[in-house]
């Protein structure tokens, strides 16, 4: 067991210092998609997006709903003039609306990163994380547990991974909602005590992703319950999700003061 | 009032012919008195005696209540008005409470007497009306446990017979008193304690010949079972009349035997409790674990006895004393308690029970209160004993010889084992009956009857007897005095209150001071909550959300640990020695959809190396005996032909 | 090989012949017969004394609806079709009743296509289970039933296991797939194939790269245009990451479930440089959006002397590792003697990936249909014999060492040689046809069917699910706490079983 603990020190530090400050993307990180030039937007576009992601409205002005991006890069390789891909981790909104981009002026904006670091070091109380899988494809659990690896170890902000609902601050919901998980995702929200708040990770957990047909009961998780944290990407990168927990925490610290 | 006491527990089995309440209640009335007169005669020194004169030919026989059996007969009063009164408030037949009342009887002349063939006659008694209530079940196993506790019951009697027959010849006498002060050689004397000890144990339940416990508890119809741990008074009785007091100082390993023997006793019994489905079953195999615990506490007497150091032997037998009584009490509760839950739902195994505190609140105070004492929680009576006993055997570094010491050391060990496992049992065994959510249906059940007058008033006594543990000394004390030659009483009780070993400055405890701080930290606890509580959780309402059961929404009783599972794991560790095995037998289909058996059995080795074999043995040479009963006349003439011969070629060697 | 070629034909002529079969034109390595409804049952029989592995049974559509098996025999897949319409599903699919390795699927497919008997409760359905009913198939004093899921303890995916158990013993466990069943085979259905192909990625996120390459090997099997070398290695180099980034992640998992938490934080540190590689290299952690049918979309937009360097440094913090993990005793504890599968149970099963080599049989793709780069690279099947837990864990282990070598083989020719990296597909092809991949959880097998360059039907047949019929079976002498043990070795994703 000592050699255990001289291979665990013996490395040095690798932790994120994230969200105390910037963590950059590598170059050409896929993290979300922004639109370059909304105006007089030509019909076909809209057909180059596997999940029906682009809308062109009757102003014909363009616009990309980021919560069904699965970030493929179709559009970015068809009309490199009209879209492209920027390297950002902070991709979470609260509210449905505002993952349109672009974003109108009404849109709220996010907290900044320096905000919610000072709201992770005034943290006067842990957060009890749990999980639930509602239909993913198995990718987005990867980014949710590496959470807890070393590089990015969500422990240091105060987030503690629970089994029991019933203790839990925060659902993470992954996935859309199938006809044989709809019954225990309500059971598990409902165990929980508040103030609870509910993230759905993943494009398909906001809005349906790439499910319209099939077995499904409801496409996103809000058809379903309330959503107060929406984390797109396919998956998003642990600190995406990172990213949204906090915003969770900001809304139950609003709600407990 | 020694003779209306007695008079009215004569009657009752009379009475029980045609009108069993009215005698279930002239016993109760008898006991009663009964308790009245023993508590003076082990207080005030009073000796009631009740002349039977010379008709019993073998001597003057009286009833009588001298300290000792005073103490005893105070006891017996306590549990039989219990269950006198519990008959009369449910009973069960004209034939059962008669029994009942018999063995009462039966019982209390077995504790007064002072003429060893009276004693023997009160026995066989005791023995007939053991038999008759363990027969009383309908199924065959009930009908081969009936046969179990008679059968050993007999062998008890057999070998009580060969001690009385032995004695008699060393003093050609059938008096107590005259046996108690005769010197015997050695050897006599350890024969003598080992025939004393067989009989006894057939009764209390000590190992190797408990069998009868379980088996009897378990196959005894209704409150037969409470009318058997009565019986329990006259086998502790027995031990301590003829082993410390007539037997005299016992050579050295009588007392070492004994701890083994208790030692023993007490980890078998509660190893085997634990695998015990049948609710009665169960109680007897506790009754097994206690009494190796009393019999652990004797061994330290007869220890102090031998050598001659009457402080020891006090500890020893002041804790044995408390023992008894407060295992006996408890114990004819939890047995009354359980044939009300019996009687409501009609079930005699824990599996199908569950959640029946809020439909039976009474049932479910007084077995609670007796799980407790039995499991030996501060600050009720049951821990006092047990803290006495320990306190006996950590006495042991004053033992003379280092066998005595070791001995003493693992039996505080074996001890302390039994009082975790005992834990275990009866948190299962309460919780599964009455805790947690019902696994049957359990709306329409009420209890049995409105004034349960009986279980309440030996729940009331089961409650303070750890407060009351110093008047209770007083009283044994000065009842044990003519055994030991002084009051212990006096060295116990250092402050008023205050409770000791025998041997002062060694160690202390409490308990009425215990029952009364413990609760007060309670409720002290309780209300620091309340006022500390944040304001915005007093303002939240209360949701109530389902238990959780991993997302899926199936019933709670359903995914639950049934009792035996939750007993497991102990099974699992301990089974060697209780000779566990599990199989998984294809009952029906094949592959996937196979209907599978899960086979878990426990061998008991008394069970399978002693009895079985004993049984098999004896059904031989009964088949054997039997053709010599050929009811031929030609036969029965040769048998007297022959007897005649013998007899005839005897005389001149015996001249 | 002219003389094995030979035998082969004589024996497929024979087993034509047998089977009143006729021979359908099929692409290289597959062999397809046509075999009339009724024989359909009787021609798998054959196929099984012949000693072929079973892969999967489904309902095609071109060009005429039909049941089609796969059954892999001696490197090659034998496509038996049988047409038949929907009606007579069930007197034609009796082969689960008598193949443990078809029972599932022949009842997924009975319960989708075939008709409602008129007293089928929907209790018991397979295909849509219920989270509220409980089963009792052991009765006893001590037995009850632990419903296991589907919303589990950790951040695990969505399956629920009826663990009827006394307390220590397990009986009986029944695992209970299709909550997370999300209709991914109807979603391809009339996508154009590069679009598709973001379909096939999201299958099963955690082995996207395999799906990805299995699709497109489909589609390009099925219009006869086969990719350029270049997109073949970069095919393998991605493949063999995610193998990689798949044993690291049981192995961690293994870990932290025996609470040797040093051990699952170095794991995870591997593993994430995984990760971080794909990420550079790809633009997305998973490697997703790279590989399209045609070839790879892209370079990798890492530099390939940086990767070998890392790739380096990362061995020989590996080779550190795994003896150290070898090495604890109360680790190795928990998975020797672990869920023993023996062998013969195995290929009853039809098992594949680490979960068969780990119980002797040398099942693998690469090596069996050897595809893209497997065909050059020299690649050794690692196989390991006791077939418990711990065996698992350590083909996993070698196989992360053999990945390693393919790797340095692969990034090796990249640096080398030159090529274009993608070819243009017919957009209006019609055509059907198998893909396979030896996928982290094993092998994987997708059937494309094309019309005018539109998917009319695409089927997948995916090792998790023919992996998980085995679970119930891997607790022969095991107590409830070593159920974790024993589900992380199999190392499956029911993303990938439920679809």
């Amino acid at each position: 067991m000592l050699q255990w603990i001289a291979r665990g020190l013996g490395k040095g530090r690798i932790t994120t210092r994230y969200p105390r400050h910037a963590e950059a993307p590598p170059a050409g990180f896929r993290g979300r998609i922004d639109v370059l030039d909304s105006d007089a937007a030509p019909a076909e576009l809209t057909g180059l997006c596997p999940t029906a992601a682009i809308a062109i409205d009757r102003q014909r002005r363009l616009t990309v709903d980021r919560g069904r991006c699965i970030l493929c890069g179709a559009c970015v390789q068809a009309a490199p003039d009209r879209f492209a891909f920027v390297a950002q981790y902070e991709t979470a909104t609260r509210t449905r609306s505002a993952l349109i981009v672009p974003e109108d002026r009404e849109t709220p904006l996010e907290p900044l990163r320096e905000t919610l670091a000072e709201q992770a070091r005034a943290l006067r109380r842990s957060i009890h994380v749990r999980h639930i899988d509602c239909g993913s494809d198995g990718s987005e659990e990867w980014e949710i547990q590496a959470l807890w690896n070393p590089y990015y170890d969500i422990q240091r902000l105060g987030f503690f991974l629970t089994n029991a609902p019933r203790h839990a601050d925060i659902l993470l919901a992954t996935g859309p909602v199938t006809s044989a998980m709809r019954g225990p995702l309500e059971r598990t929200w409902d165990v929980m005590p508040r103030p609870k708040a509910l993230v759905a990770v993943g494009s398909d957990a906001c809005s349906g992703g790439l499910s319209d047909a099939g077995d499904l009961a409801a496409g996103s998780v809000d058809a379903v319950l309330p959503v107060d944290v929406y984390v797109p990407g396919s998956p998003p990168s642990p600190i995406a999700i990172m990213h949204g927990l906090l915003l969770a925490t900001g809304l139950l610290q609003a709600v407990a003061a | 009032m020694f003779a209306v006491a007695m008079g009215l527990l004569g009657l009752a089995p009379l009475l029980a012919l045609r009108v069993g309440r009215i005698a279930a209640l002239s016993a109760a009335a008898g006991c009663v008195l009964l308790v009245i007169v023993g508590i003076t005669a082990a207080l005030a020194g009073a000796r009631p005696v009740l002349d039977l004169g010379s008709w019993l030919g073998f001597g003057h026989s009286a009833l009588r209540a001298d300290g000792l059996a005073g103490i005893f007969l105070a006891l017996t009063g306590l549990v039989g008005a219990a269950v006198s009164l519990s008959y009369a408030e449910l009973p069960p037949g004209n034939w059962q409470t008669g029994l009942g009342a018999a063995l009462l009887l039966s019982v209390a002349v077995a504790i007064g007497s002072d003429n060893a063939f009276l004693f023997l006659l009160a026995w066989e008694g005791i023995t007939v009306c053991v038999y008759l209530i363990a027969s009383g079940g309908r199924g065959r196993d009930d009908l081969v446990a009936g046969y179990l506790t008679g059968g050993l019951a007999k062998v008890g009697g057999a070998a009580l017979l060969a001690a009385f027959a032995l004695l008699y010849a060393h003093t050609h006498s059938f008096s107590l008193e005259v046996w108690a002060h005769t010197a015997l050689p050695a050897g006599t004397r350890s024969l003598l304690f080992a025939l004393f000890l067989a009989c006894f144990a057939t009764k209390v339940g000590v190992l190797p010949l408990q069998g009868g416990l379980p088996a009897g508890y378990g196959s005894a119809p209704r409150l037969g079972a409470a009318s058997l741990s009565v019986a329990l008074c006259a086998g502790f009785y027995g031990l301590w009349r003829f082993e410390f007091q007539i037997l005299g100082p016992l050579p050295v390993w009588c007392g070492d035997a004994l701890l083994i023997l208790g030692g023993v006793t007490a980890l078998t019994g509660i190893a085997y409790a634990l695998t015990q489905d049948n609710m009665r079953r169960f109680l007897g195999y506790s009754t097994v674990e206690h009494a190796g615990v009393v019999l652990v506490g004797l061994g330290v007497a007869l220890l102090g006895q031998a050598e001659h150091m009457p402080a020891l032997a006090a500890a020893g037998l002041l804790a044995a004393t408390l023992h008894v009584c407060a295992h006996n009490l408890s114990k004819t509760l939890a047995l009354i308690g359980i044939d009300r839950v019996e009687q409501t739902t009609g079930k005699r195994t824990l599996d199908p029970l569950g959640g029946l505190s809020r439909r039976l609140p009474v049932t479910a105070l007084a077995l609670g209160v007796s799980a407790l004492t039995l499991a030996a929680i501060p600050p009720l009576g049951g821990f006092v004993s047990e803290w006495f006993t320990f306190e006996a055997l950590l006495q042991g570094f004053r033992m003379p010889t280092l066998l005595s010491r070791l001995l003493c050391t693992l039996a505080a060990a074996a001890l302390a084992l039994t009082a975790g496992l005992g834990l275990l049992a009866f948190a299962k065994y309460y919780s599964f009956i009455f805790l947690s959510t019902a696994r049957a249906k359990v709306e329409q059940l009420r209890e049995p009857s409105r004034w349960p007058v009986g279980l309440v008033g030996l729940g009331v006594v089961i409650l303070v007897l750890g407060t009351v543990a110093p008047w209770e000394i007083h009283a044994l004390g000065s009842g044990l005095q003519q055994l030991l030659g002084f009051n212990p009483a006096t060295a116990t009780i250092t402050h008023p209150l205050t409770l000791g070993p025998v041997f002062s400055g060694f160690s202390v405890l409490d308990p009425t001071y215990l029952s009364f701080v413990l609760p007060a930290y309670v409720l002290l606890a309780v209300l620091v909550m309340r006022a500390t509580r944040g304001r915005s959780v007093r303002r939240q309402p209360v949701r109530r959300a389902p238990v959780w059961v991993t997302g899926s929404g199936v019933e709670l009783a359903a995914v639950q640990y049934r009792p035996s599972a939750y007993s497991n794991p102990m099974r699992v560790i301990l089974r060697g020695p209780l000779g566990y095995r599990t199989r998984v037998l294809v009952t029906r289909g094949r592959n996937a959809t196979a209907e599978l058996t899960l086979d878990t059995r426990v061998v008991l080795a008394i069970d399978r190396y002693l009895y079985t074999p004993a049984t098999s043995l004896a059904l031989g040479i009964s088949k054997r005996v039997r053709a010599l009963q050929s009811g031929r006349l030609s036969a029965y003439l040769l048998y007297m032909l022959v007897a005649l011969i013998l007899a005839l070629s005897l005389v001149p060697i015996l001249r | 090989m002219t003389s094995a070629t030979k035998e082969q034909s004589e024996l497929w002529a024979g087993l034509a012949e047998d089977l009143g079969a006729v021979q359908e034109p099929a692409p290289s390595e597959e062999r397809r017969l046509r075999v009339p409804a009724a024989d359909f049952d009787r021609a798998a029989r054959v196929l099984k004394e012949a000693g072929a592995r079973f892969v999967t049974v489904f309902a095609a559509s071109t060009p005429e609806p039909a049941i089609i098996g796969a059954f892999a025999l001696r490197g090659e897949l034998v496509v038996v079709r049988a047409p038949t319409d929907d009606t007579d599903l069930a007197a034609v699919l009796t082969i689960g009743d008598w193949w443990p390795a078809a029972r599932w699927a022949a009842q997924e497919l009975a319960e989708r296509h075939g008709p409602r008997p008129a007293n089928r409760s929907k209790k018991r359905l397979l295909t849509a289970p219920d989270a509220d009913l409980l089963d009792r198939h052991v009765s006893g004093l001590d037995v009850f039933t632990i419903p296991y899921g589907p919303v589990r303890s950790g951040i695990f995916e969505a399956i629920q296991f009826q663990i009827e158990t006394g307390g220590e013993d397990v009986p009986r466990v029944q695992t209970r797939p299709f909550f997370k069943h999300r209709g991914r085979e109807q979603r391809f259905v009339r996508l154009r194939p590069d679009k598709a192909v973001y379909v096939a990625e999201r299958v099963a996120g955690i082995a996207s790269v395999a799906y990805a390459s299995a699709f497109s090997q489909a589609v390009e099997r099925a219009l006869g245009a086969p990719p350029p070398p270049r997109a073949e290695r970069w095919r393998a180099v991605y493949g063999e990451l995610e193998r990689m980034a798949c044993h690291l992640d049981v192995i961690a998992k293994e870990a932290e479930t025996a609470a040797l938490y040093v051990g699952q934080a170095r794991f995870q540190i591997l593993k994430e440089r995984v990760m971080r590689w794909r990420s550079r290299l790809t633009g997305s952690r998973f490697g997703r959006g790279m590989i399209v049918p045609g070839g790879v979309r892209f370079e990798g937009a890492m530099g390939l002397d940086e990767l070998l360097g890392e790739i380096d440094a990362f061995e020989v913090d590996l080779r550190r590792d795994r003896r150290l993990f070898v090495g604890t005793a109360s680790m190795t504890d928990r998975l020797v003697g672990s869920g023993r599968l023996p062998r013969a149970l195995v290929e009853d099963y039809g098992a594949v990936g680490p979960l068969a080599r780990g119980s002797g049989l040398s099942t693998d793709a690469r090596h069996e249909r050897p595809y893209g780069d497997y065909k050059r690279l020299g690649l050794q099947v690692i196989t390991a014999s006791e077939g418990d837990a711990m065996a698992r864990v350590n083909v996993r282990f070698r196989e992360l060492g053999e990945s390693l070598r393919l790797l340095r083989q692969s990034i090796d020719q990249l640096r080398r040689s030159n090529g274009e990296l993608q070819k243009r597909l017919p957009t209006d092809g019609s055509g059907s046809a198998f893909g396979w991949v030896e996928a982290p959880q094993g092998e994987l097998v997708i059937w494309v069917e094309l019309r005018d360059g539109l998917l009319e039907r695409v089927h997948i047949a995916s090792p998790s699910l023919r992996n998980w019929a085995l679970f119930d079976h891997a607790f022969p002498r095991d107590v409830l706490t070593d159920f974790a043990f024993i589900e992380h070795s199999f190392g499956l994703t029911p993303a990938g079983a439920d679809r």
